[in-house]
């Protein structure tokens, strides 16, 4: 695809793009935590949802610098997608999963178009508010959602041969996996082409890219849409596995804790996603397991977390882990 | 006329009360050398953002090749071939040199939207990327951050960036400004050396640099024109000696 005779400039323009082995070890990590814990496969496949949910966010907020406290919006929108179609008879999952995906883009342009004319602050409300009247609206509209207590459900096997295994949650695992390499592939791809690019100018520095005539507006557009579209089959695939929802999909917490995941994680790079999340998850269960429930000390761990990111590791997790490796190069030198 | 590359004409500017341009009349025919001078608070840079779109104009007209561009956003007006640098750098400060070049380049020859292929798969690019790190000497530093770079060489990415638009009309806000005086000449070479097709209006306090480089000169004080002519003319202007000139405020 690229010319035969590559240049400098070529080159290093295209080594972003560039597969390298080490992006092979979360799908690694992935697919040996199936077997090492099989007890732990609903929050392990639960994670795997966050994290393409995550991935959603941070191609807005890391890569577009459109930071949103409602991303649940197109989650949720999303997942009622796929469990009213299930509920109303059309349980065939994969058709649910493209529904979702088009609804959920769809609501991002409409909703997008509004509110990306507003940043900063006002953003963030704007997209808080959007999300916590989805979540009322949801509760009240019992007739169609069941209200607080939501809609039990059941989809077909997927591919009419693996059916939804909701005991040992493998096939979910599996499924949940599947969907999450495929659209952090299609993630990769966007960030790291043209489109993506200017993106991340459009981050850097919004004014100097309406000096070279860069039309900010609509990119900002096209990539929430495709965010919305993605956050919608997360949430699909989130309602799947568990075979049932219920108004919480559109809560502002869980929109709020995604962003603090890519925080934590570090965002504008999408692995950022992967580590935030697990690191997120792991803190919640292991402050739960050995401080109990009572009390939400997790939120406290979490909070100390944020502040620490926030204060001493600014490029997340994942910005530790490179200044590790690049340490442990130079010294090898 | 259609020598005339940018017009203003009448052009008004308020921040609430106060004044900023008043009634500005302007032209700058094709390939010309043309300075804007004025005091401190002139209304230079103001005038600068309301010719690029930068600012909407409170009345009057700017005028692109003849064609009425007012309404038109900032980033259409580039497309129409204005093309300018900013006082203080606004370069993409954590890209490399490169990068900040490809973002310009691709956006400029329509490839910026493409999701297709990887950044820096289309060799014409790569290559315009190439000839404008090449023309401003920017090559050594092609892979290093804007940040890591002296000023001096910031100021030449700006230029660089306002190239790959390929411009008919560039604005250059003070493009020496903050740079060093040992690292000027390189700037000030750079500029001598743009293509002659492209009409250039420059905002500069330097008036060996102004005499030196421009052919025609506009001097702005309290948001209006106080005077228009060639170098020797303006020298020997009583008023501009008065307001200006004769304050010794070289900036």
């Amino acid at each position: 695809m690229a010319a035969p005779a590559q240049g400098l400039a070529a080159r290093s323009l295209l080594s972003h793009h560039r597969f390298r082995w080490v992006e092979a070890i979360p799908w690694v990590i992935a697919i040996a935590v199936f077997f090492a814990f099989p007890g732990y496969r609903l929050l392990a496949t639960q994670i795997l949802v966050l994290i393409l949910f995550a991935i959603s966010l941070d191609l807005i907020v890391g890569y577009a610098g459109i930071v949103s406290l409602g991303h649940t919006a197109y989650f949720g929108t999303g997942a009622y997608t796929a469990a009213l179609l299930a509920s109303n008879g059309w349980t065939e999952p994969l058709s649910g999963l493209v529904l979702a995906l088009v609804l959920g883009a769809l609501f991002g342009l409409v909703t997008g178009w509004v509110v990306l004319r507003t940043h900063g602050l006002t953003l963030l409300m704007l997209t808080m508010a959007a999300t916590i009247m989805l979540y009322e609206l949801a509760k009240d509209l019992d007739f169609i959602t069941g209200g607080f207590d939501g809609i039990n459900f059941e989809n077909d096997p997927i591919l009419g041969v693996l059916p939804f295994d909701v005991v040992w949650y493998s096939s979910n695992y599996w499924y949940a996996l599947f969907f999450l390499f495929a659209f952090f592939c299609l993630a990769r791809f966007i960030v790291h082409s043209p489109f993506g690019r200017a993106l991340i100018g459009i981050r850097e520095n919004v004014e100097r890219m309406h000096a070279i005539g860069s039309p900010v507006k609509r990119r900002k557009l096209t990539i929430y849409v495709i965010s919305a579209g993605i956050a919608g089959v997360a949430g699909a695939i989130w309602v799947q596995i568990q075979g049932n929802i219920t108004p919480a999909v559109y809560e502002f917490e869980l929109a709020a804790d995604v962003l603090i995941m890519i925080i934590l994680g570090g965002t504008g790079r999408l692995y950022g996603a992967f580590l935030g999340v697990v690191a997120f998850k792991i803190l919640e269960n292991v402050t739960e397991t050995v401080l109990g429930t009572d009390e939400p000390y997790w939120m406290l761990a979490i909070g100390l977390a944020l502040v620490f990111t926030v204060l001493f590791a600014p490029r997340g997790l994942l910005g530790i882990f490179e200044d590790i490796i690049k340490t442990v190069n130079r010294r090898a030198r | 006329m259609s020598d005339i590359v940018l017009q203003t004409r009448g052009l008004y500017k308020t921040f609430g009360a106060l004044v900023v341009a008043r009634d500005i009349d302007f032209s700058l025919a094709r390939g010309a050398r043309h300075a804007l001078i004025g005091p401190n608070g002139a209304g230079k840079t103001t005038f600068i953002n309301l010719i690029s779109g930068a600012l909407p104009a409170t009345r009057g007209d700017v005028f692109l090749g003849g064609d009425n561009v007012t309404r038109l956003a900032e980033a259409l007006r580039v497309k129409r071939g204005l093309a300018r640098t900013f006082q203080i750098n606004r370069l993409f400060a954590g890209l490399s040199v490169l990068e900040n070049l490809y973002l310009a380049v691709s956006e400029h020859m329509g490839a910026a939207n493409g999701m297709l292929r990887p950044a820096g798969a289309r060799p014409d690019v790569v290559a315009k990327a190439e000839r404008l790190l090449e023309t401003l000497k920017l090559k050594d530093d092609a892979g290093k951050t804007v940040a890591e770079l002296p000023y001096g060489r910031q100021r030449l990415v700006e230029i660089a960036i306002a190239l790959a638009l390929e411009p008919k009309v560039l604005l250059l806000d003070e493009p020496a400004a903050g740079v060093p005086s040992g690292e000027s000449h390189i700037l000030l070479d750079a500029i001598d050396a743009l293509p002659r097709d492209i009409a250039i209006l420059i905002i500069e306090h330097d008036m060996d640099v102004v005499f030196r480089f421009a052919d025609t000169i506009t001097v702005l004080a309290n948001g209006a024109v106080l005077a228009n002519g060639k170098p020797e003319e303006i020298v020997h202007n009583a008023e501009v000696r008065a307001v200006y000139l004769g304050e010794g405020n070289h900036g």
